[in-house]
């Protein structure tokens, strides 16, 4: 197990160099550059050309692409994320003051989508063709049709505009940096963002147990003598779960890459946000950072996924 | 007592609803279930000899219905109608696993995957006896080795794909066997092994119904298991029994044309290569559209009008040879 | 409560099947089946009346989608414009069905184009194997692991923002997928005895694999594009709101929505965001139905 892990942390080395590589590429072949974007448009007619090329040389923007992409990655594994054209903030500061807040949304839209959804989904299963499980199902369809940011506006017009319960957008007012004040600007954007995964798990956990009852295994447990509960949850739901992780974890790396949405809606100072303006105005330095922490993450979580099965299931042998 | 009649079953019909359709699966089944012997059932696949021994342990699925007759078990405190006790209820719950117990065709998936042996050995255990989970394992890994897995301190500890078929049934056979019940239903348990597996798990059921004087229910397809194994013989045809008794005389004086026909069918050892093997003609009809009347008349060479018309009902021969044919008195005669 | 309905139900069958009334259906078994699954058909009649509605709008509107009123700014739905008017006069029904005309192709042509690409190579590279298969498989693994949003993003500001571009984004980022799905397909085919015999034939390999193999894959092909279509749909959705996906001129359904970001829109003028929202949910609802539908038909392990 060990080795295996070992080995495929080894693997993505190779896999994150390509991708990054292909991502500078991405950001070359992009018209213009980030001094276009530095001058506003209106101060651009005063600034002459040898100005802005003069600004080129000394971000370093002239030198030929191979180099630097050899001085990112260089600066990258000393630690020094480089710093944004657009602020001259450094990128590792910037990342520092919105990974948590990202971070803090996804875990809680994950906790709650993975409890609530199975929660519910096991619930539908066992109660098969009753009216809570048909209710629940056309809950489940509705919920992954829906647009994530349809349903945050949706949310948005219900519980901020016509009941007045919380506060419109943002992570906290000023001041407020305690979790119990922070949790009103949290809810909203947690619940959304985990009530539209939890539509997904629900349903795949539901036909993922439905599936594990139709098993032999199961007729056998109950030719034992053994109580319903145990057979439906501890035989049947068992084997169940090992799908359902699955599922939970490919949509770990959504979590951050798709917070992208949520987070323009509810104006949630997170990486998402960060990552659309540094996309607008060409900030290489930032782009690159959040891309490559973003790959990792879909790398390492596949990883994960790989080890779980593995610790689930018995019969999964990882080759 | 050894003969004693522990389960009784008396004009059990039994319909499936699936698809939309009313499947009549089993129609007026009698037999009885005897202490110390083997009963054996035999007949094509898909004639209701599974769904018996599910109607035992009520273990049919949903969408599916004891329509009428009865399933008595002669328990220590008294007779007990389990076609009556509620579907998955705590009566029924009781009986199974510590007074009848079932194994089942495909060990493999008969086994839950992700929970070792030993921790369903336990299960069978902890649920009807007393015992600390310590005792279950003691008892677990003496009756690993009683039904003949080697090494069963370690074996005990693995998963069931970890086990080679006939180890699983041999598993599977421990796990019935842990609370000691008075009944045995084996659903085809050798189908799925190689011959020479299944000749050491027939050793192992044949010193069970000895020693412990069991009563066992054997589901086969196999004339050759039957003639083997079997203390008494019901031969079923699409949900009917169509013949039943005494093994030895039924094999060697079948008098319903079905069990004539099947016993002819079977290559027999030493006749050689040149010998005539006659398949039944026909084949057996949709179940949704069963005959009028005998269900076999259809395909049967001595056939009369009064065949295709009405079903015909059981008569009793010399002592418990029991044959569903009205032409049956000519054909004894005609020995 | 449940289990007596549930006898009273096998009572009707047990008279039903007495009486002889329920024999015919053989023949029609899978019509049965197909109006069985009432949701893939309510699905499917949803789906080709959205379709009839959007490529046929000039029948069921006079307004053109980019006409400009400024005399009638946010007007709420009258009997002029059913669906009213947004902050410079456009009338939203107008916007909404040939918006709609847009969003479908977008979302039906991308998950083809994915598919044609993705199968082609899964049906033969998986078929084949060896070096071919490594490489693209490699391939594969590489444009899964690549973030979409980034690689959206990327694509998006080196192409220019246009439907076209879009499409092409779509099938870029949705062929591995399909691939995939292809692949693993041929893998089981392939040891099928029926293969082996053809291989014995002599036949050529590609021949085999696209002629043989293709067509027994084809039931999972076609739920993957119903599912891939509402999937495309939903993220074109998501990049207009985001302002990343078609630009703003041409309407489409997330377009419309990006106004919404406005809060006094958001608050006032819901006629202008919230019908195309709910529109592009029911449309893909639809399709959820009919692929769902497609996959208990092509599953014959699935009983009534």
């Amino acid at each position: 197990m060990l080795n295996y892990i070992l080995r495929k942390l080894l693997g993505l080395i190779p896999m994150t160099l390509i991708i990054s590589f292909m991502m500078f590429v991405g950001i070359e072949l992009m018209p213009g550059d980030a001094v276009d974007y530095l001058i506003p448009p209106d101060a651009l007619s005063t600034v002459s050309a040898e100005e802005l090329d003069a600004m080129r040389l000394e971000l370093g923007l002239k030198d030929p692409f191979l180099v630097r992409y050899g001085n990112w990655l260089v600066d990258l594994v000393h630690g020094d994320f480089g710093y944004s054209i657009q602020s001259g903030v450094p990128v590792k500061d910037l990342l520092a003051k919105t990974i948590p807040a990202t971070l803090e949304l996804s875990i809680a839209a994950l906790i709650f989508s993975t409890i609530f959804g199975s929660f519910l989904g096991v619930i539908s299963a066992l109660h098969k063709g009753s009216i809570g499980d048909n209710t629940l199902t056309v809950f489940g369809m509705v919920g992954v049709a829906i647009p994530q940011f349809l349903f945050g506006l949706i949310m948005i017009l219900l519980f901020v505009f016509k009941l007045n319960w919380l506060p419109v957008g943002g992570r906290m007012f000023p001041g407020n940096t305690q979790f119990y004040q922070r949790l009103n600007h949290l809810i909203l954007p947690a619940v959304t963002l985990g009530l539209s995964m939890a539509a997904g798990v629900m349903r795949y956990s539901r036909s993922s147990l439905l599936d594990s009852l139709n098993k032999d295994y199961i007729k056998t447990a109950r030719s034992k003598g053994l109580s319903e509960w145990r057979v439906n949850l501890i035989h049947g739901l068992r084997v169940a779960m090992t799908p359902v992780v699955v599922l939970v974890g490919f949509r770990l790396p959504m979590l951050i890459g798709g917070s992208v949405v949520i987070e323009q809606v509810f104006q949630w100072p997170g990486v998402g946000q960060l990552f659309v303006k540094s996309i607008r105005s060409q900030n290489t330095p930032v782009f690159m950072m959040i891309a490559f922490f973003d790959v990792i993450v879909v790398l390492l979580s596949s990883i994960l996924v790989d080890v779980v099965t593995a610790l689930l299931d018995p019969r999964v042998k990882l080759s | 007592m050894e003969g004693d009649t522990i389960i009784e079953v008396k004009d059990l019909s039994v319909n499936f609803y699936t698809n939309l359709r009313c499947n009549k699966a089993l129609r007026n089944v009698s037999f009885n279930l005897k202490k110390g012997r083997i009963l054996g059932f035999v007949g094509e696949s898909g004639c209701g000899k599974s769904v018996t021994a599910n109607s035992i342990m009520r273990l049919l699925p949903e969408l599916s219905r004891i329509e009428n007759g009865s399933i008595t078990f002669n328990s220590d405190k008294g007779p007990i109608r389990i076609d009556k006790l509620p579907k998955n209820g705590s009566e029924i719950r009781k009986l199974r696993g510590s007074d009848i117990a079932m194994i089942f065709q495909d060990p493999m998936t008969a086994l839950n995957p992700v929970f070792t042996v030993g921790y369903q050995l336990n299960e069978m255990l902890l649920t009807h006896t007393d015992m600390s989970k310590k005792e279950a394992t003691k008892k677990s890994i003496e009756l690993l080795a009683d039904m003949g897995v080697p090494a069963p301190e370690e074996r005990f500890y693995e998963y069931p794909h970890e086990y080679s078929g006939g180890m699983r049934q041999r598993a599977m056979i421990a796990m019935a066997m842990a609370c000691e019940p008075k009944v045995l239903l084996a659903d085809e348990p050798t189908t799925a092994l190689d011959v020479t597996i299944q000749a050491q798990i027939f050793e192992l059921m044949l010193k069970l119904r000895d020693e412990k004087q069991m009563a066992m229910m054997l589901i086969t397809h196999d004339m050759g298991v039957i003639a083997e194994m079997a203390d008494d013989v019901v031969v079923m045809y699409m949900g009917n029994v169509v013949e039943s008794g005494d093994a030895v005389e039924v094999l060697t004086n079948p008098i319903h044309p079905y069990t004539k026909a099947l016993l002819d069918s079977i290559p027999v050892l030493g006749r050689g290569k040149n010998q005539k093997l006659e398949p039944i003609k026909g084949s057996t009809p949709d179940p949704f559209d069963r005959p009028k009347g005998c269900q076999f008349a259809p395909r049967c060479d001595y056939a009369t009008q009064i065949c295709l018309e009405e079903m015909p009902k059981e008569v009793l021969f010399n002592k418990d040879h029991k044959v569903c044919c009205f032409r049956c008195k000519e054909f004894n005669n005609g020995k | 409560m449940r289990k007596k309905s549930l006898s009273k139900k096998m009572d009707t069958l047990l008279y039903k099947e007495n009486k002889g009334l329920l024999k015919s259906s053989n023949k029609s078994r899978v019509l049965r089946k197909i109006l069985a699954n009432k949701l893939a058909v309510v699905g499917a009649i949803i789906f080709i009346l959205m379709v009839i509605l959007c490529y046929g709008a000039p029948l069921f509107t006079d307004y053109s989608p980019t006409a400009i009123d400024l005399r009638n700014r946010l007007v709420p739905p009258n009997s002029t414009h059913i669906l009213g008017t947004d902050k410079i006069g456009h009338d939203m029904w107008a916007r909404i069905l040939y918006g709609g005309r847009i969003s479908i192709f977008i979302g039906f042509g991308s998950a083809v184009g994915a598919a044609l690409i993705g199968v082609s190579l899964g049906t033969y590279a998986g078929y084949r194997g060896g070096m071919l298969d490594s490489v693209v498989m490699k391939f594969s693994e590489i444009m899964m692991s690549f973030p979409q949003i980034i690689l959206v993003s990327i694509i998006v500001a080196i192409t220019g923002q246009s439907l076209w571009n879009l499409i092409f984004i779509f099938i870029l980022t949705g062929w591995p997928g399909m691939y995939r799905m292809a692949r693993s397909q041929m893998l089981s085919i392939r040891e099928e005895e029926y293969i082996q015999a053809l291989q014995a034939f002599g036949i050529k390999k590609s021949i085999i694999a696209f002629k043989h193999m293709l067509p027994n894959a084809i039931g999972p092909i076609f739920v993957n594009i119903t599912l891939s279509t509402a999937m495309f749909i939903l993220q074109e959705s998501s990049l207009s709101f985001l302002g990343l996906g078609v630009p703003m001129e041409v309407a489409t359904w997330g377009n419309i929505i990006n106004v919404a970001q406005d809060l006094t829109i958001l608050r006032e003028a819901l006629w202008v965001w919230l019908p195309a929202g709910i529109v592009i949910t029911v449309f893909v609802m639809a399709i959820n139905f009919i692929g769902d539908g497609l996959r208990d038909a092509a599953d014959p392990t699935q009983v009534g």
